[in-house]
C-alpha cells in the first residue's frame, strides 16, 4: 500500500543538523531562494506569520520577538507583541519604529511581495518562510533556528517532532482502513478543498486517510459534482472553528448521499494545529488521526477539546 | 447690468458666504494653497507612529533644506519621515492633482458631467494591465517601477488608444460615439480583468487592493518617474484652457471661435490620458477625486476652465492628502473608500446649495 510505504521510508527531516558553527555574521538562503545576510544574533525579531511566531517561541526566542501579525494567537504571550501586519498588508511605519534586526516574513503572498521588497529596500534582513508540504515545515524550523541563532534548539525540536510523527505513523499503520477523507476548509461560496501535495493533503495521508483533493496544485476549490463522485467516507470539518458542524453538512443539498453523511462519519477538528506549519503540527496530526479513526489510541497526546458539542460525532 | 446678473446678485444674497467666493477666485486660490500647506504638514506629521512635531520639522529641515540642527531623534523616526511619509504625501499630492486636472479635461471634452478620468476605458485597461503584471511570475524593475505599475500605465494608454481608433476619433466622430465606444471597450477589458482575478489564486488579494487604490507603496523612485509626467501633462492642459472653454460650447461654436476642434480634442485627450495613466500607475484606481473635485470647483467659480483647472489641481491635491491621512490613521483602509465617504456628502451638500445655475 502506497501510504504505508510513505510511513516506513526514512523521513527526510530525520537527518542530523550540524549544530556547530552558529556564528554570525551568517548568510542563509530563504524559501524563495534569496540569500539573506544576518550580521549579528538577532535581538529584535518581527514575525509576519502565526507559524513563524510559534516557531520562534518554541525555540526559546519569544523574548527576542518585537512584532507580530493580527492573527498570532499562540502562545498567549504573543498577544503582548506589537501588531505590525493585518490583512491589508504590513504597516511599514510600525516596522521601522520597532527597528528590527530580522524579519521573518511568510511566502506564497501571505506577506505581500511588495512589502517584502520594501523592507529589504529599507535595509532589514527579511527571511521568507514558506512550507509547501510537511517535510518543508521541519526544514523551516531549522532555517529559523539558524537565522535566530538557535540551531541546537531547532535540531532538538525537529528531532522530537520526527519521533512524534513516527509514533503516530506506527499507530496509524496498525489500522488497516484507509478511508477516503474529505477535509473542507470552507463551503461558501465554493467548496474549499486541499490541493494535491499540500500540507493538508500530506497531513491527511500521514493520519491514515486517503485525501480527496482538488484537480491540481493551483486549484483551491472542488466542484460539488466531483465531490459526490469522489464519495468521502469520512468528512473532517476543518471549518468547525468557523461555526460549521456535522448537522450543517447533512442539511446541504447534494451532500446527503455521501457515505460519510449516511454513516454519520462527519467530525469536527480544530484546524489551527492541523494547518499551521509550526511546532504544533504533530498535535494537529494526532487530532486529525483520531478524527479519521475514532478508535485510535494515542495516549502520548492530550485529548482534544470537543467542538460542536452535542451535534454529531 | 443684465437680468442674469441681477438674478445672480439676488442668489448671492440668498446663498451667503459660499457664493461670495464665486466672485473671488484669488481668495479661493489662497485658501487652496493654505489647505494644501496644512495637508502636507499634517500628512508628514501624523501616522500610526507618533513623532513629535518639533522632531518632524527638524528632520525635514535638516534633510531637505540643510538646517544646522542637532540630530536628537532616532534613525527609525528619520526613516519614517523621509522614506515613508514624505514620498507618500508628495505622491498623494501629485496623484490628486493629476486626477483632478484630467477630470476637468474629460468632463469638458465629453461635455458630460458624469465623465471622470477613467471614463474612456483607462480604468479597465490599467486594472487589466496591473492584474497581468501580478500574474506574470517575473520580478522586473524598470526605472524603479515594478511590472504591475508599468503594465498599468501601458494598459491605460492602450485602452484609450483603442477607443480613439475604433471610434474614429481622428475623423468626424462625435464625442458621444467616443464615450460609447469607451464604455464598450471598457466592458470588454473588465471581463478580461474578471477572468484574470478568477484565475489568480493566492494573488487575488494583490489585484483587489490595486483596484481599490492605495498610496502605501509610494516611494521616491516611483515619484521621480510619475511626477514629471503629471506635472508637464497638467501644465500643458492648463495652457490649453481656452480650447476647453471653446469645446464646452459645442464643436460648431468652437470652430467659429477659431478652435481647431479635431486637433485640440486629440491633444487634450492624449494629455489627460497620459496624466491619468501616470496617476494610476503610481497609486492604483483611486475613484471619486477626478469626478467630484472639478464639480465642486465649478460650483464655486463657474465653468471657466482657466479658473477651474488650477483650482481643481490645488484642491484635488490637498483632498487626496487628507483622504490618505484618513486611510493611514484608520489602519490602512483603502483610500478610495475614504475619498467617496468624505467626497459624496460634501458634493451633495454643495449641489443642494446651488440647485439653480449649475452648468458644466
Amino acid at each position: 500500500m502506497a501510504a504505508a510505504a510513505i510511513m516506513l521510508a526514512p523521513l527526510p527531516w530525520a537527518t542530523g543538523v550540524s549544530a556547530s558553527d552558529a556564528l554570525f555574521p551568517l548568510a542563509v538562503t530563504d524559501d524563495e531562494g534569496t540569500e539573506v545576510t544576518i550580521d549579528a544574533e538577532p535581538q529584535r525579531i518581527i514575525s509576519l506569520s502565526p507559524a513563524n511566531t510559534e516557531i520562534a517561541f518554541a525555540l526559546g526566542a519569544g523574548d527576542r520577538l518585537v512584532g507580530r501579525t493580527d492573527w498570532d494567537d499562540y502562545p498567549a504571550e504573543a498577544a503582548e507583541l506589537t501588531p505590525v501586519a493585518s490583512f491589508t498588508g504590513v504597516n511599514m511605519e510600525q516596522v521601522v519604529a520597532l527597528e528590527p534586526d530580522l524579519v521573518l516574513a511568510a511566502g506564497n503572498f501571505f506577506t505581500p511581495p511588495d512589502d517584502i521588497e520594501r523592507m529589504r529596500e529599507l535595509g532589514y534582513p527579511v527571511v521568507v518562510i514558506y512550507a509547501p508540504d510537511v517535510p518543508a515545515v521541519m526544514a523551516d524550523i531549522e532555517l529559523i533556528g539558524s537565522a535566530i541563532g538557535a540551531r541546537e534548539e531547532a535540531a532538538a525540536l525537529t528531532a522530537k517532532m520526527a519521533t512524534e510523527f513516527d509514533a503516530i505513523g506506527e499507530a496509524v499503520a496498525a489500522i488497516d482502513a484507509r478511508p477516503r477523507v474529505f477535509y473542507p476548509g470552507g463551503s461558501e461560496p465554493e467548496i474549499f478543498a486541499p490541493a494535491p501535495g499540500s500540507v493538508v493533503a500530506d497531513m491527511v495521508t500521514l493520519a491514515g486517510g486517503d485525501p480527496i483533493t482538488t484537480a491540481d496544485a493551483a486549484a483551491w476549490a472542488i466542484p460539488l459534482e466531483e465531490l459526490i463522485v469522489a464519495d468521502p467516507e469520512v468528512i473532517i470539518l476543518g471549518d468547525a472553528n468557523y461555526g460549521i458542524c456535522p448537522a450543517d453538512v447533512a442539511a446541504r443539498p447534494g451532500w446527503e448521499e455521501m457515505t460519510a453523511v449516511v454513516t454519520g462519519d462527519v467530525r469536527a477538528v480544530d484546524d489551527v494545529p492541523v494547518t499551521r506549519p509550526g511546532p504544533r503540527l504533530t498535535q494537529g496530526l494526532a487530532s486529525l488521526a483520531r478524527a479519521i479513526h475514532p478508535d485510535l489510541e494515542l495516549p502520548a497526546f492530550p485529548p482534544d477539546a470537543p467542538l460542536c458539542e452535542g451535534a454529531g460525532a | 447690468m443684465t437680468t442674469t446678473d441681477l438674478a445672480r446678485e439676488r442668489a448671492a444674497v440668498r446663498q451667503g458666504t459660499f457664493e461670495a467666493l464665486r466672485r473671488r477666485p484669488v481668495v479661493l486660490g489662497l485658501i487652496g494653497l493654505l489647505a494644501l500647506a496644512a495637508a502636507v504638514v499634517a500628512g508628514i506629521g501624523l501616522g500610526s507612529v507618533f513623532i513629535s512635531p518639533a522632531d518632524t520639522v527638524a528632520i525635514v529641515g535638516r534633510e531637505l533644506l540643510g538646517w544646522p540642527v542637532a540630530e536628537t531623534w532616532s534613525r527609525a523616526h528619520e526613516t519614517i519621515v523621509m522614506e515613508l511619509r514624505l514620498p507618500r504625501v508628495l505622491t498623494a499630492l501629485v496623484v490628486g492633482l493629476g486626477l483632478s486636472v484630467a477630470g476637468v479635461t474629460f468632463q469638458g471634452l465629453l461635455r458630460n458631467p458624469l465623465a471622470d478620468p477613467y471614463v474612456l476605458g483607462t480604468a479597465s485597461g490599467a486594472a487589466l494591465g496591473a492584474a497581468i503584471g501580478v500574474l506574470i511570475p517575473l520580478q522586473i524593475v524598470w526605472l524603479g517601477l515594478g511590472l504591475v505599475n508599468i503594465l498599468a500605465f501601458v494598459g491605460a494608454l492602450t485602452a484609450i488608444a483603442i477607443v480613439y481608433r475604433v471610434a474614429g476619433g481622428g475623423g468626424r466622430a462625435t464625442m458621444t460615439s467616443i464615450l460609447l465606444t469607451g464604455y464598450a471597450v471598457g466592458s470588454m477589458l473588465a471581463a478580461g480583468l474578471s477572468l484574470a482575478m478568477y484565475l489568480s489564486g493566492s494573488q487575488l488579494r494583490q489585484i483587489f487592493f490595486y483596484l481599490l487604490g492605495s498610496l502605501s507603496g509610494a516611494d521616491w523612485q516611483s515619484l521621480a518617474v510619475g511626477l514629471p509626467v503629471v506635472a508637464i501633462g497638467s501644465l500643458l492642459i492648463m495652457l490649453r484652457a481656452r480650447s476647453i472653454n471653446g469645446l464646452l460650447l459645442g464643436d460648431d461654436t468652437a470652430l467659429h471661435l477659431g478652435v481647431d476642434v479635431r486637433r485640440e480634442r486629440a491633444i487634450l485627450l492624449a494629455l489627460a490620458s497620459l496624466v491619468t495613466a501616470a496617476a494610476v500607475a503610481m497609486a492604483g484606481l483611486i475613484g471619486f477625486v477626478g469626478l467630484v473635485v472639478p464639480h465642486v470647483i465649478r460650483l464655486l467659480v463657474g465653468p471657466n476652465a482657466r479658473l477651474v483647472l488650477p483650482l481643481s489641481a490645488l484642491f484635488g491635491a490637498s483632498f487626496l492628502i487628507w483622504a490618505d491621512l484618513g486611510a493611514r490613521v484608520t489602519g490602512e483602509l483603502p483610500v478610495g473608500i475614504i475619498t467617496a465617504v468624505i467626497g459624496a456628502p460634501v458634493f451633495v451638500l454643495l449641489l443642494r446649495r446651488y440647485r439653480a445655475g449649475y452648468q458644466l
